[in-house]
């Protein structure tokens, strides 16, 4: 009897605690995120949803909060630095990632997770969140280079815009745009725009040049003759051929700026494929009609095609319960680097993916009413074929502020000689502790 | 029942007799997020300015070698002559237009003066992140700024945005903007104190509205003056909100409108070298310190002259 007893009562124990259990693990996990980018929210809210339909017995809530650029930036360096108040997860900007990696990481290696993955990614796109071998983030999107035409200033002219695949046709075009629309003396209408507060104008050339900021063992390579070459045709654009100005404002965000793009007085840009979605969030799709992208120009046949610019890698930070890290994990590769969530990237998020064997897919085939009705994706992929790799390092933050701050600007304002601005700024750099 | 509210009655009356503890209490709130929030992190960055404190890890002691670093920083100069300007240009500024203003604004000869009060004190009230974003509207190419001058003195349209030759300039007008109000505000203070018998029997002896103003208001007006300046000196070289925001996080074309706050800003959050942003930051506190004795001394507040 009592045998039977103990039998019942551990019966019913096991029940209570068996439905305890299935109850604690249909619990909807909560995981915090930080982003700068609205976008990028919502997308991880959305890849949420999606986890949820194929795991309902571990679901997921992803709770974001967008804040300003640099306050997130900041904020977070702030709250791993006193080791409380990070989220879970958090996005950081590439040009802020290395500032991170100073001291012991505060994120967690994803490499494990990445693994099964690593044949289909673009693996240079991991490199910019990656230190001493760990890959700390997970980026949203390839940010090919592009080149973003206004059709209508080039038709104007009597250009026809797939007639410019190398830079000698580009300089040629441009010769033909660039005038005085109104006839008061002043050119009004130029073929391009570059930045001389970010980056982007420059490294684009730099890259596609075989330059850049380091090599793939971690040198910098800052005063190389493929930089020197690459600032020297950014100069010659604005000061030889006169067919670029810096952009309004100094950049391709400034407010200015866009109401030159939208005025019709910059003919063309090149800029990172996450570009496209400033036409309808800063231009209001006013452009709609004559905007398109096509691939880079070429310097040489043969040549690299594009490169990558910009990025945002997710981490997890160690502030996780520990609880929680094997299913983030996880989710950020669900969110990120499986097949479908790549074509929703595109779809969904309007980002090139990073993974190549996504690139045939029809399901990206798309036109966009933003991009006058075509099919931007064929023109992505066309540009696709030779990308060069970014690789970035500890004093990689450190660069891109002294490019933005004096570097491009004594290229192009003072019309300094490209290699005494590269000279300059590696003085800078070891002066700050760097070794090269 | 009695006896407690006899003895409570006790204590309250011992509390606010006990000419020792009471200012204590009711100092307490400001005295306590005073060392906590300001002195307390100041002892910490002198302790930071002393230590190896790059990135997230345990810190050692390096003596001066922050020191050191900040003086070999091409960045330093520039940044420490870029706020000295920028300090020059508010005091040229914002010491003689709203004295100017406030002795107008007192006179009783501008019609709804408080209407005008208020309005220019506004911007002190303001969001700097909203007039940054006005702000580069009405200085970019074809801004307001362009299209008045150009139209009222007929002066070339100036690239304010893009060159680092305005870019202390915009700063300075934005300074402009903002304090001309407050500092109407304390100059007006002053004026109210000033006695106006003085006014009436330098009246009756026949002097000028200019003579009153220049022998009366102005010395009168000595101890105002003097706190105006050192706290424009104390936020000229504390410069930083605004070129933040100008310039969204970075320091305007070519470093124009680099000052050292932004200097230090950008040495800890960019660099994560909380070691020479600590540095930096005392050498900012010597400086400021350093002014402020010396205008001490030449209002002769210490002295006691006056």
């Amino acid at each position: 009897m009592s045998k039977l007893r103990l039998i019942t009562l551990a019966l019913v124990v096991a029940i209570v605690l068996g439905s305890f259990g299935m109850a604690l693990a249909q619990d909807t996990t909560e995981l915090s995120l930080w982003v700068f980018v609205d976008r990028h929210g919502l997308y991880m809210q959305n890849a949420a949803e999606r986890w949820n339909e194929a795991h309902p017995d571990r679901p997921i809530e992803i709770v974001y909060e967008q804040i300003d650029y640099t306050q997130m930036h900041d904020n977070l360096l702030a709250s791993l630095l006193v080791g409380m108040g990070a989220p879970d997860l958090a996005d950081v900007e590439i040009k802020k990632f290395a500032t991170f990696t100073k001291g012991d990481i505060q994120f967690l290696p994803l490499n494990e997770v990445i693994d099964p993955y690593r044949e289909e990614i673009i693996e240079s796109r991991l490199a910019p969140y990656t230190a001493n071998g760990n890959n700390y983030g997970i980026d949203y999107h390839l940010g090919a280079f592009v080149m973003y035409y206004n059709t209508g200033i080039l038709e104007e002219a009597g250009v026809d815009v797939d007639s410019i695949t190398t830079w000698d046709d580009y300089i040629a075009a441009g010769q033909q745009v660039t005038r005085d629309a109104d006839g008061d003396g002043e050119i009004d209408v130029y073929m391009a725009s570059i930045e001389v507060t970010d980056i982007f104008s420059a490294y684009a050339l730099m890259l596609m040049n075989g330059g850049g900021t380091y090599s793939a063992d971690g040198e910098i390579i800052l005063e190389s003759e493929a930089n020197i070459e690459a600032l020297q045709f950014l100069q010659d654009l604005v000061h030889v051929h006169g067919i670029a100005r810096p952009a309004s404002g100094g950049g391709h965000h400034s407010p200015d700026h866009f109401i030159d793009l939208v005025e019709g007085r910059i003919a063309s840009l090149w800029m990172p494929q996450w570009y496209m979605t400033r036409y309808p969030d800063n231009m209001a799709s006013a452009l709609a009609d004559v905007a398109v992208v096509r691939p880079m120009p070429v310097f040489e046949e043969g040549g690299y095609t594009t490169t990558m610019g910009g990025g945002t890698g997710t981490a997890i930070t160690n502030q996780i319960d520990p609880d929680k890290i094997a299913l983030a994990a996880e989710f950020l590769t669900f969110a990120k680097l499986t097949y479908d969530a790549n074509v929703l990237l595109w779809t969904d998020l309007g980002f090139d993916p990073m993974r190549l064997d996504v690139y045939d897919d029809e399901a990206l085939l798309i036109t966009m009413s933003d991009f006058s009705g075509e099919m931007p994706f064929i023109h992505i992929k066309a540009g696709l074929g030779n990308v060069a790799p970014e690789y970035t390092g500890p004093f990689y933050p450190e660069m891109a502020t002294i490019f933005q701050t004096t570097g491009l600007y004594d290229l192009i304002e003072n019309q300094m000689d490209p290699a005494e601005v590269l000279a300059n700024a590696a003085e800078e750099l070891r002066a700050m502790g760097a070794e090269f | 029942m009695l006896d407690i509210v006899k003895l409570s009655h006790r204590y309250i009356t011992w509390f606010l007799h006990h000419k020792k503890v009471v200012p204590l209490v009711f100092l307490a709130p400001f005295l306590i997020v005073f060392l906590v929030f300001k002195v307390y992190p100041v002892i910490l960055a002198i302790i930071m300015s002393f230590q190896n404190f790059q990135g997230i890890k345990s810190q050692d002691w390096v003596g001066f070698t922050n020191y050191e670093n900040v003086f070999e920083l091409v960045r330093f100069s520039q940044a420490l002559t870029n706020t000295t300007v920028y300090t020059i240009g508010t005091l040229l500024v914002l010491i003689p237009l709203p004295l100017v203003l406030a002795v107008l604004l007192d006179s009783g000869r501008v019609i709804a003066s408080t209407v005008f009060r208020v309005l220019i004190f506004l911007p002190a009230l303001t969001s700097l992140v909203v007039a940054g974003t006005v702000f580069r509207l009405i200085l970019a190419k074809d801004g307001f700024l362009n299209l008045f001058l150009e139209g009222a003195l007929g002066m070339d349209r100036l690239r304010w945005l893009e060159v680092s030759e305005l870019a202390l300039p915009s700063l300075i007008l934005i300074a402009t903007w903002r304090w001309t109000g407050m500092n109407i505000l304390y100059f007006n203070s002053g004026l109210v104190n000033i006695p106006s018998e003085l006014y009436e029997s330098a009246a009756i002896d026949g002097a000028s509205p200019w003579q009153m103003f220049l022998r009366i208001t102005l010395p009168m007006l000595r101890p105002t003056t003097f706190f105006v300046v050192v706290l424009s000196i104390i936020g000229g070289y504390q410069v930083f909100v605004e070129p933040f925001i100008l310039y969204a996080g970075g320091a305007g074309p070519g470093d124009g409108g680099l000052t050292l706050a932004l200097l230090i800003y950008r040495t800890a959050f960019t660099s994560f070298n909380f070691g020479t942003a600590a540095a930096m930051g005392v050498i900012l506190a010597l400086i400021i310190f350093i002014f402020s004795l010396i205008q001490f001394r030449f209002f002769g507040v210490l002295g006691g002259e006056d």
